[in-house]
């Protein structure tokens, strides 16, 4: 069933840099993808509380109560990211990987979301995000801990905002324990987000709440200088030349780093959907 | 490609007191589960208080599998539950009474 020939077809949607780095079609499994936990020294109590509420993602086949099975882009499941039902709750998916070549980098994704169809509603503003993120560290002392964060805000109290935003500004840096080895920041609060320039988008939300489609996200980035350079989503293009990163020194276990996060958040007390059909990372090396 | 197997820890360092349960589990794909619920700290009055096992065509209404099990009554003890015919979501329900509480690590074993 993992044949060649279906294989090519799968990555046909895809416009991958000459190496693919992975290539995660989760009718197969998860492909590395698990929860972000926070960290903690001696005790789960040391966890930073905007970690402790982060859940196992899940293989799902999109089924909903009015009309069953929606299953996937071309199979039967994807990856679902999901909210505990708390207005501001979120939940992250990551994977940990490491790079051997500190240049170009390409992440392809087919996304969509949801709420949880708790009411006969369009329920279009009760999701307040998607977005992705990489967790990246040069390979030398001296250098830094990059993490470019990039969100979709669908919906902010209500309203229905629909812009992709990133974030630049780093958390506070606060230790762990007491053995001197382990930290915590909460990059992703709900703070500091700012505004992608002309960064407004539609995106395709269909009319009931069990009605999905999905989007095709593309991010380019660059590792050696570690900047990013371009995005696109479905039929828009983004220049993030001049988009900066949260920086921050390196860290002293974290060389190479190349981890991958995807992320969700809900705006209401409805459990927020953030479903990922695929995932392409790929390189030019 | 061998058959798909994971652990999903689906509650961590919870509170669990009054009416509790897991986030819902989404996991049609699997032909058996183990459930497992371990008590990270002591628990309180949980003696004679049992879990049970809840189904949900739809992640959000829920039924009663009629498969339940003890609660811990030590810090670290682990019970446990097999589930052989469930979809397409799964959690781990509990009514505890006045006075109860338990802190837990729920993970489910989910082999396809």
């Amino acid at each position: 069933m993992h044949s060649q020939t279906n294989q090519i077809a799968k990555l046909s949607r895809f416009d991958p840099m000459p190496r693919i780095i992975t290539f995660d079609d989760f009718d197969y499994g998860f492909c590395g993808w698990g929860q972000l936990v926070g960290n903690y020294e001696q005790s789960l109590d040391a966890m930073n509380p905007s970690y402790q509420q982060h859940t196992h993602p899940q293989l799902s086949n999109l089924s909903h109560w009015d009309s069953g099975s929606h299953s996937s882009w071309d199979g039967t499941y994807a990856l679902k990211i999901q909210t505990r039902p708390v207005a501001g709750a979120r939940n992250v998916s990551v994977k940990r990987l490491t790079f051997r070549k500190a240049g170009p980098i390409r992440l392809e994704l087919y996304f969509t979301f949801k709420p949880e169809a708790t009411e006969p509603r369009l329920l279009e503003t009760d999701v307040r995000s998607v977005g992705f993120l990489f967790d990246l560290q040069d390979p030398d002392e001296g250098g830094n801990r990059v993490m470019p964060h990039i969100r979709f805000l669908n919906a902010e109290n209500g309203e229905h905002v629909q812009k992709w935003q990133f974030k630049r500004k780093s958390p506070p840096v606060t230790p762990v324990g007491n053995e001197g080895k382990t930290i915590t920041h909460d990059h992703l609060a709900p703070n500091d987000w700012e505004d992608l320039p002309n960064g407004h988008q539609k995106l395709c939300y269909n009319e009931i709440p069990t009605k999905v489609n999905w989007h095709y996200l593309r991010f380019d980035f660059d590792l050696e200088n570690m900047r990013m350079l371009e995005m696109q989503c479905n039929n828009r293009l983004f220049d993030l030349s001049q988009i900066d990163s949260m920086v921050m020194p390196a860290m002293k276990n974290l060389w190479c780093m190349l981890n991958m996060g995807l992320f969700t958040e809900t705006d209401t007390n409805k459990r927020a959907l953030y479903y990922i059909d695929s995932v392409c990372l790929s390189g030019d090396f | 490609m061998l058959p798909l197997s994971i652990t999903a820890v689906v509650a961590r360092n919870e509170l669990w007191q009054n009416q509790a349960s897991s986030e819902p589990y989404e996991c049609g794909w699997a032909k058996e589960a183990i459930v497992y619920l371990r008590a990270l700290k002591h628990p309180v009055r949980t003696e004679n208080v049992r879990a049970r096992i809840e189904y949900s065509p739809d992640g959000i209404r829920w039924v009663d599998s009629g498969l339940d099990f003890a609660l811990p009554t030590q810090a670290d003890q682990i019970s446990w539950i097999p589930v052989n015919h469930f979809g397409n979501w799964l959690r781990v329900a509990v009514d505890l009474p006045d006075g109860a509480a338990i802190t837990v690590l729920v993970s489910i074993n989910l082999k396809a």
